[in-house]
């Protein structure tokens, strides 16, 4: 993407007060954005995205600074101004350049981007007509595609360089059904680091039907009751919990700013021995997955609880290099015009060996949650929220009626720790989580859970 | 950038009707941890959007930092696009209009400003929470940010305009310890220029807030009055933002389709939208296809008055645009949104509304509204941390509970509201006392 010497000379001008390293991340990224509404193509959007910034790194500080525009002035402008937030001595080192070999390569086997855009809005169309053929309920449907293929150069003062492209595909459907004067909505959205192909195995009118039934299941829904109760979460569910739970207390800024429940508990018990959580970039062509991160550490895999016992962090290079350890990969920005900052990738609790008909049949009395609306949590006190989009009740060992209004609020170790069944049914769920302002997609898995006990907010008694 | 759009509206042909956005900002961002700069970025970007309109349909292209012949290319993308669009006759730009300048929404003093007196603010702002209660050792996070920013839009039907604006913001979270247990704290600002931000108010205010949760406890399940400060309450109008967009209307996803003219709320509840407020983050002279701002009430005193418009919802439902015409940057398509979107101040003072509310709860933050709230049917519960009202005072500390209702029910609920007026981006409302809600704990 850029000339091999004035990438150096890029690096060399960052250098030039010194600090630990330096580093250049240059990205060019090409997007299609297609949105159907209201039975209407209503939105084509091409974009081309570019820029570069640059990061000069002294212990625990850093400066940062970027230009979308990639001649060689404007890079040089922004090593010196990232370079002026350092107070070194003299001139640091750049080691020669070294071009690093991936550990995974996710490749679109039919890249979207070559597809005719008649391709993508036929997609759409399948999508509105089986959501719509789904119910004589179903009053809207809106329908978002969207590709891209994001390309990056990442050189850094101590010699690594790094190209990747990732392509991205995502098809997003909401669905909402109304009878009666009661509205609810459902919604869908697959995705992956990967091409059209994509869609062979997620095809776009089931990704309808899922939103369509979920929107309509939830027309007849109660008042979910509130208090405490045990929760049987679906698969991919626990996955969504894990991420908010245990995944952002565990990224090394906040462990290092003190601001996580978990500091200084390495080696400790903080969820239940039957809790297997890792992070993981190198599963093939999984939304959250990458070659390398943002920072050009190759992509990994991180044990962060094994049965129940916490084991790691997540780490960018910058934090990492403060807790005395390597980098595990999870340095990440949304774009070039973001310094990276420690994110998750595919955060997954793996399988345990129940069946998750025996998970069901056990249950007295709960709520059983199939869809989540994503959530929020505070790292340093552990509390966190998940809003439940779609939720039944479960009634001596048996689903029964769909609830609305729910959500489910707990302690990160509290509630981790009180799960008290793991089944084998694995799945995942594609979202973007955001944080300091940033978004970047990410993936969670987990098999079917249960929670012996977390509080449910809802309306009903 | 004046150039640019006008390169772009230039090559239309034929009966295309064409607009340009062209955008341009320099963003600086300083955190500070532990008495020293933790991060400082210095951001240059700039880019242009490219709407085509043809026989009603609509394509969008656009592309960043372009030269004159990239923007030329952005306008064949977008015409490509609209071939495969579905024609809709309210696809319209609107017709120039003059829009009267905001000149005090630029501040010359704060664009030239160097970034030492920054760094300062950033590492003064963090000394002082940190350095006031011995229970807050240390931050989560001191920030202090700025931008300069300019937007120019040019388009076949007559417009050329463009204005200038200066931003700063700061804020803190706070993190107060005792024994195992550690609480946050959150306060933040935004001015036009540094000297408007506070900073030592900031930094006080967080501590307290995350102080006064130490040793909070889990609350049985009840109704009870419920006060939602103005942090709380303006987690809730941002959804109430999105449900009165006259697109979620005509769209069919907003509880208020159908309810102009009756009442929505109690007599307490006024809301208004005002672009010109330059009191207001988000004051601006035009809105982002052009269109001058102006104020526009939606409710007053609990009866629903009307909706937010841009120029397509406008054509559509038969009236005109308020100037609300909205975009996330020049990447996007102008959607609807609000400007500076706020319940007016009323009366009484916290502590009358503390007194009427007593046995209740005040609530200082909700966790999880985007995905706890439904703005189509209105229905929400959300995580929520706050305080115990007690003889007209605040009292202990509470938890993990859940507040949950319908965004109707809560506006009809409403009992007062008062006289602490706050803008936090661009929502700004005071604590309001909403009768008795559904607080659910252990």
């Amino acid at each position: 993407m850029l000339d091999r010497d004035l990438v150096l000379e890029v690096l060399r001008a960052a250098r030039a007060r010194g600090g630990d390293f330096a580093e250049l991340f240059v990205e060019e990224r090409s997007s299609v954005q297609i949105r159907l509404d209201d039975g209407k193509i209503e939105e084509l959007t091409s974009g081309l995205d570019r820029g570069a910034g640059v990061r000069v790194a002294r212990g625990p500080s850093f400066g940062y600074a970027f230009s979308n525009r990639l001649e060689r002035t404007a890079l040089l402008e922004a090593a010196a101004a990232a370079a002026a937030s350092v107070d070194g001595v003299g001139p640091g080192a750049i080691v020669d350049l070294r071009t690093a070999e991936p550990p995974v390569v996710h490749r679109a086997e039919s890249p979207a981007g070559a597809l005719p855009a008649t391709e993508k809005v036929r997609w759409l169309r399948e999508v509105d007509d089986a959501a719509r053929s789904f119910s004589p309920h179903v009053r809207q449907v809106v329908a978002s595609y969207g590709d891209s293929v994001q390309r990056v150069l990442i050189a850094t003062s101590d010699g690594r360089l790094v190209e990747e492209e990732r392509p991205r595909v995502r098809l997003f459907v909401t669905v909402v059904a109304a009878r009666d004067g009661v509205i609810q909505t459902g919604v869908h959205g697959p995705a992956g680091l990967a091409g059209a192909e994509f869609f062979d195995r997620h095809p776009p009118a089931r990704t309808a039907e899922i939103a369509a039934r979920r929107a309509v299941t939830m027309l007849d829904a109660v008042p979910a009751p509130a208090g405490e109760t045990a929760v049987v979460l679906a698969p991919g569910m626990g996955g969504v919990l894990f991420h908010e739970a245990c995944g952002h207390p565990l990224e090394a800024d906040l462990v290092d700013r003190e601001a996580s429940v978990y500091r200084g508990r390495v080696g400790e018990r903080v969820a239940s021995a039957l809790v297997n959580g890792v992070d993981d970039a190198t599963v093939p062509n999984a939304w959250g997955s990458f070659s390398f991160d943002d920072e050009g550490t190759p992509a990994g895999r991180t044990v962060m609880l094994e049965e129940g016992i916490l084991r790691g962090w997540l780490s960018d290079r910058i934090r990492a290099a403060k807790l005395g350890e390597p980098s595990s990969g999870n340095g990440r920005r949304q774009s070039y015009a973001h310094p990276p900052i420690p994110r998750m990738t595919n955060t997954y609790i793996l399988n345990g060996t129940s069946s998750a008909e025996e998970v069901l049949a056990s249950t007295e009395r709960g709520v059983y949650v199939t869809a989540l609306a994503g959530g929020q949590t505070n790292p340093a006190s552990g509390d966190f929220v998940f809003g439940v989009s779609e939720g039944f009740l479960i009634e001596h060992g048996r689903v029964t009626a769909p609830v609305r209004g729910a959500n489910l609020i707990g302690r990160a170790i509290e509630v981790m720790s009180a799960v008290d069944a793991v089944a084998d049914d694995f799945d995942t769920w594609e979202g973007v989580c955001g944080k300091d302002g940033q978004g970047v997609p990410v993936g969670s898995g987990s098999p079917t859970l249960r929670i012996a006990r977390i509080t449910v907010g809802g309306t009903g008694a | 950038m004046r150039e640019l759009c006008a390169a772009a509206v230039e090559a239309a042909s034929g009966d295309e009707a064409i607009e340009a956005y062209a955008e341009e900002s320099r963003r600086t961002e300083v955190t500070a941890l532990r008495g020293e700069v933790e991060g400082l970025t210095f951001a240059e970007s700039r880019g242009v959007g490219v709407r085509v309109m043809v026989g009603g349909r609509l394509g969008y292209a656009y592309v960043a930092d372009p030269d004159l012949d990239e923007v030329r290319d952005a306008v064949a993308h977008a015409r490509e696009n609209a071939t495969l669009a579905t024609p809709d006759e309210h696809n319209v730009l609107p017709e120039a209009s003059s829009a009267e300048p905001i000149a005090a929404l630029f501040r010359d003093r704060q664009a030239s400003m160097g970034a030492d007196r920054k760094i300062a603010l950033a590492l003064e702002l963090e000394r002082a929470a940190t350095g006031t209660d011995p229970r807050v050792r240390k931050v989560e996070q001191a920030r202090y940010g700025d931008a300069v920013s300019r937007v120019a839009i040019a388009s076949t039907t007559g417009i050329a305009a463009e204005y200038e604006r200066t931003d700063c913001w700061c804020a803190v979270v706070a993190l107060a310890e005792r024994g195992d247990e550690t609480q946050t704290g959150f306060s933040f600002r935004v001015g036009r220029e540094i000297d408007e931000l506070d900073w030592a108010g900031v930094a006080s205010e967080a501590v307290d807030r995350g102080v006064r949760l130490l040793g909070a406890t889990k609350p049985p399940s009840a109704r009870i009055p419920v006060v939602l400060d103005p942090f709380a309450g303006s987690s809730f109008l941002s959804v109430l933002a999105g449900a009165l967009s006259a697109e979620a209307v005509q769209k069919g996803r907003s509880p208020f389709a159908n309810l102009v003219g009756e009442r929505v709320g109690s007599d307490a509840f006024t809301l208004v939208d005002d672009g010109r407020l330059l009191a207001g983050p988000a004051a601006a002279p035009f809105d982002d296809e052009g269109v001058p701002t102006e104020r526009t009430e939606l409710i007053s005193a609990g009866t629903l008055r009307g909706f937010l418009h841009n120029s397509y919802t406008a054509h559509r439902g038969g009236t005109r645009s308020t100037g609300n015409a909205h975009r996330a940057g020049y990447r996007s398509v102008p959607g609807v949104g609000a400007s500076n979107f706020f319940v007016p101040a009323g009366t009484p003072s916290v502590h009358e509304l503390l007194v009427r509310a007593e046995g209740g709860v005040l609530i200082q933050d909700v966790s999880g509204v985007h995905s706890g709230a439904n703005p189509i049917s209105g229905e929400f519960s959300v995580g929520a941390t706050g305080l115990r009202i007690s003889g007209g005072a605040l009292a202990e500390p509470l938890r993990e509970m859940t507040i949950a209702s319908t965004l109707p029910e809560m506006l009809k609920a409403v009992e007062a509201v008062g006289s602490d007026l706050r803008f936090f981006t661009s929502v700004g409302v005071p604590t309001i006392l909403v009768g008795e809600m559904t607080v659910a704990g252990r």
